[in-house]
């Protein structure tokens, strides 16, 4: 029994592999994946083409090799692994062979596979078997069994306790070496270095957006409009432990406030961006208050469904026919006017970039003063124990009231950004994926975490922007790394480092401080 | 904090917390009992016939949210969390029946009197009947890999996390359906028993309605289903685990329950609900695509908090009742069509703000909130 274990669990590992590449080729990801490797070799394919067969080759060899990794698990004896790699790889190269010989016959027979499954075609199937007709069924027999017999063993071999030593001596001299150059270094000199590296950063924040272009521009300036988005849903569920789903809405008061009070229809007021924004954040704290004070008893799940309900409702009653005379119905709100600096209008997405980073700067600053302040422990105290808060003296109502409107005001903030960079603001730019968009970037950099917060905009919102090519897949791709991420890494890309801090520096353990002790995880 | 002086201030400051709730109840009352005049006492318009006709419809569309309460249900009353992919197993299972249609009129089998009929038109109960349990089956399977994939090894994690990770599967199965079968609305093809636009006709206050028949076939199938849902939670073996685990996991394992087996039968008989409602779905309201999930999923959500969640005869009824308000709703208030979305998440937030345990609110609601 003891004896079969891992070679069931490593049958199980194979055919799931040879599961997902078989999902793979049916949504049409292989032409992809092959594409963005063939630019890993700096061969350029155009839209629409298919690479050379070579990198289909290589997309089998590293899947295998990453199935012979995984099916191998912490083994370290060769043997084993040996026959661990061996089961793993005939079994996913059954279950691609199976699906060839099942597509060969379904395309043989003529039925017409295409007004079912519209991502697979017949020269698609043809570069997957890698252009050797039905020979490709055995060609991926073979392939998958070595390179799964590789792959385990590679693996046993990392994990030999020889290259274990190894590593290990290496990582030891490196820790020395750099405690040798801070202890031998005067204090004032890292600190000098730090604000040096700041001014440096500084610096080249303020240069880059002339020199990079429009399309960077674009993409940077979206990263940080849900960067300042992110921040404020971090005040409500990092701080205040208030789970939010329906961040939207407060998106779209500021938004509608800046388009409403900007733009020739469908109002003609044109009092320009500024009063648009304060007017907007002044809104979306009013919506937090109405929506907060009845719902102040409520926690956790609950909490998420009745905020996702309040999105939605907004969302819905925008996009009705009931406000149109208001709010510009379904169409949307065009022609927002641009902002203007001191008399001088907005020409060039340069300075919206300015904008957006002026922006970012006061929400840090702001986040940062009020974590660290009363209110922050309070917050704190709420989120991990509301009983023991409340008997501590902490007006609940009050803290989470507040902490839903602040929140809220940097989300007006960020919608009125929004709607006056894109010249347009519609229900469709506030829909639920945009407050599941502003949570993810929160949960996957790391909850109160500025740098996780920046890291995880950027690699929901930014990545999916460069890497054009997977347009087509990127809400897939990114419900899979919402499940792997929480799997892999709940705490978050970059974790906030308060737990750490604690650890090493042991504060004096009085009244004050133990509220806010005891680590501040999801 | 500041507790030297003693005074009492007529209104203190923390009353305005509490009267919030009030006010809100006060001002919701009064706009709905304002609308209910102008329709039923000012304009009359309408007559009994027209209403049954509603109710009528309202019942069939909240047999199908029942259904997929249900699922809710069981899953948030074991696990504490909100199966946000519910919703897209149900799509899964339309889409299998869809196929399942689709083969069986692709398929001809000639007869003497007809040699042009295909299987779904020759053996359309057949048809039927395969389709339902083919629908079950996969999106069975499907909520038994959700659970097996991205819930089990969070299942000691914070309660966020797994929500997380369910609002991500949702995602990944809705653009997995999308990118598999194109973002396409496609037609359900009934066996011509089923077809859509025959249906009974009653004679009711002098005026006839007609009942369509998928719908009679949804509303008794998804009564029959409850039923048989009922009965195994009651009676059997499995459905004493399934209670025992709900209230106190590690208990139950101690009396020897296997706790990962009962919560994936769980996840299976929740995902096997969803399936038959998918085809409901289907079958009554002809579409299928892959968001057809999404808003009867939220919908359903809403039912089971309405009927108090972790109670499934709260479910059922959450179901019903919200199927007859979101039907009737938008006449009896006179207010847009458009709005009928906006209804049900009305209902949920007043509920929850209200009372928190739904209509058969459960014990231990309290504490779960």
């Amino acid at each position: 029994m003891n004896n079969n274990q891992p070679i069931r669990k490593s049958l199980q590992i194979g055919v799931v592999f040879g599961i997902i590449i078989v999902f793979m080729v049916l949504i049409g990801f292989h032409i992809i994946a092959a594409t963005l490797i063939s630019k890993a070799f700096g061969i350029a394919v155009a839209r629409g083409k298919i690479p050379e067969v070579r990198f289909m080759l290589y997309l089998h060899i590293l899947f295998g090799l990453w199935m012979g990794w995984s099916a191998s698990g912490k083994n370290i004896n060769r043997s084993r692994s040996l026959l661990q790699g061996l089961v793993s790889g005939l079994s996913t190269g059954v279950v691609v062979a199976l699906f060839d010989l099942l597509m060969t016959f379904l395309i043989q027979s003529g039925t017409d596979v295409r007004s079912y499954l519209p991502e697979f075609s017949f020269d698609r199937m043809e570069y997957f078997l890698l252009g050797l007709g039905q020979n490709g069924i055995f060609a991926h027999l073979a392939i998958y069994t070595f390179t799964g017999i590789a792959g385990s063993l590679f693996a046993a071999f990392i994990r030999s306790s020889a290259v274990k030593q190894f590593s290990e001596t290496l990582k030891s001299s490196y820790e020395e070496k750099s405690e040798l150059i801070k202890s031998k270094l005067p204090p004032f000199a890292i600190k000098i270095a730090t604000y040096g590296f700041y001014a440096l950063l500084l610096a080249i924040l303020l240069i880059l957006p002339t020199r990079w272009g429009s399309y960077w521009n674009f993409v940077i300036g979206l990263v940080g409009i849900y960067v300042i988005a992110g921040i404020g849903l971090n005040i409500i569920v990092g701080l205040s432990g208030q789970l939010m789903l329906g961040y939207a809405a407060f998106f779209a008061m500021g938004a509608y406030s800046v388009a409403l009070v900007n733009s020739p229809h469908p109002h003609n007021l044109l009092w320009g961006f500024w009063p648009g924004i304060a007017v907007g954040i002044i809104t979306s704290i009013l919506a937090a208050v109405i929506l907060g004070l009845p719902i102040m008893r409520l926690r956790g799940d609950y909490l998420a469904i009745v905020t996702l309900g309040f999105g939605e409702i907004i969302r819905i009653l925008l996009k009705s026919d009931v406000l149109t005379s208001l709010t510009g119905g379904p169409r949307g709100i065009h022609d927002i006017r641009n902002p203007a600096f001191f008399g001088s209008p907005f020409s060039s997405d340069v300075n919206y970039v300015y904008l957006i980073f002026a922006g970012i700067a006061i929400t840090v600053f702001l986040f940062n003063r009020l974590q660290n302040s009363r209110t922050g422990r309070a917050w704190l105290a709420i989120k991990e124990d509301t009983l023991a808060a409340q008997a501590t003296g902490v007006n609940l109502q009050r803290y989470k009231l507040l902490a839903l409107c602040i929140g809220a005001a940097f989300a007006g903030l960020a919608g009125g950004i929004f709607a006056a960079r894109n010249n347009f603001t519609g229900p469709n730019d506030h829909s639920l994926m945009v407050s599941i968009n502003t949570l993810s970037i929160i949960i996957v950099g790391g909850v109160n975490s500025i740098p996780g917060i920046i890291l995880g905009a950027f690699a929901l919102k930014g990545l999916p922007e460069i890497l054009r090519e997977i347009e087509n897949y990127r809400l897939l791709i990114f419900g899979a790394l919402l499940i792997v991420m929480m799997l892999v890494r709940p705490n978050g890309l970059w974790p906030s480092s308060r737990p750490l801090f604690e650890k090493s520096s042991q504060p004096p353990v009085d009244d004050s401080e133990k509220e806010t002790r005891g680590g501040n995880h999801a | 904090m500041n507790s030297v002086k003693k005074t009492k201030p007529l209104l203190k400051r923390r009353n305005l917390y509490q009267l919030a709730r009030p006010i809100f109840g006060i001002i919701f009352l009064a706009i709905i009992l304002w609308r209910l005049y102008i329709v039923f006492v000012m304009k009359q318009q309408y007559g009994s016939d027209f209403w049954i006709r509603l109710i009528i419809s309202g019942l069939i569309i909240g047999g199908v949210y029942s259904l997929i309460a249900i699922g809710y249900t069981l899953v948030y009353g074991i696990l504490l969390m909100i199966n946000f992919a519910h919703g897209e197993v149900m799509m899964i299972g339309t889409f299998a029946g869809y196929f399942i249609f689709e083969a069986a009129n692709a398929i001809t089998v000639p007869t003497a009197a007809n040699p042009e009929i295909n299987i779904a038109n020759a053996y359309p109960a057949v048809t039927i009947l395969i389709a339902f349990i083919v629908g079950m089956f996969i999106a069975a399977a499907t909520g038994f890999f959700l659970e097996k994939i991205a819930y089990r090894p969070l299942r000691k994690a914070p309660r966020l996390i797994p929500l997380i990770s369910a609002i991500g599967a949702s995602i990944f199965l809705q653009n997995a359906a999308q990118i598999l079968f194109s973002p396409q609305t496609r037609d359900y093809d009934n066996p011509s028993l089923m077809a859509r636009g025959t249906g009974l006709d009653l004679l009711i206050g002098g005026s006839t309605i007609k009942v369509p028949y998928t719908g009679i076939f949804t509303f008794i199938l998804s009564i029959l289903l409850m039923v048989g849902l009922y009965l195994l939670v009651q009676k059997t073996r499995l459905g004493k685990s399934m209670r025992a685990v709900a209230m106190d996991k590690p208990t139950a394992s101690l009396m020897g329950i296997d706790v990962d087996r009962t919560i994936s039968s769980t996840f299976i008989i929740s995902g096997a609900l969803a399936g038959a409602a998918g085809v409901m779905w289907g079958i009554h309201n002809g579409l299928v695509y892959y968001f057809v999930g999404f808003i009867p999923g939220i919908k359903a959500f809403t039912a089971a908090v309405l009927g108090g969640i972790g109670n499934i005869p709260g479910a059922m009824l959450g179901g019903m009742f919200l199927g007859l308000v979101e039907s009737v709703g938008p006449t009896a208030l006179d207010i847009s069509y458009q709005l009928k979305d906006v209804i049900a998440f009305v209902i949920l937030i007043v509920i929850l703000i209200f009372r928190p345990s739904g209509i058969l609110g459960e014990v231990l609601a309290e504490e779960k909130v």
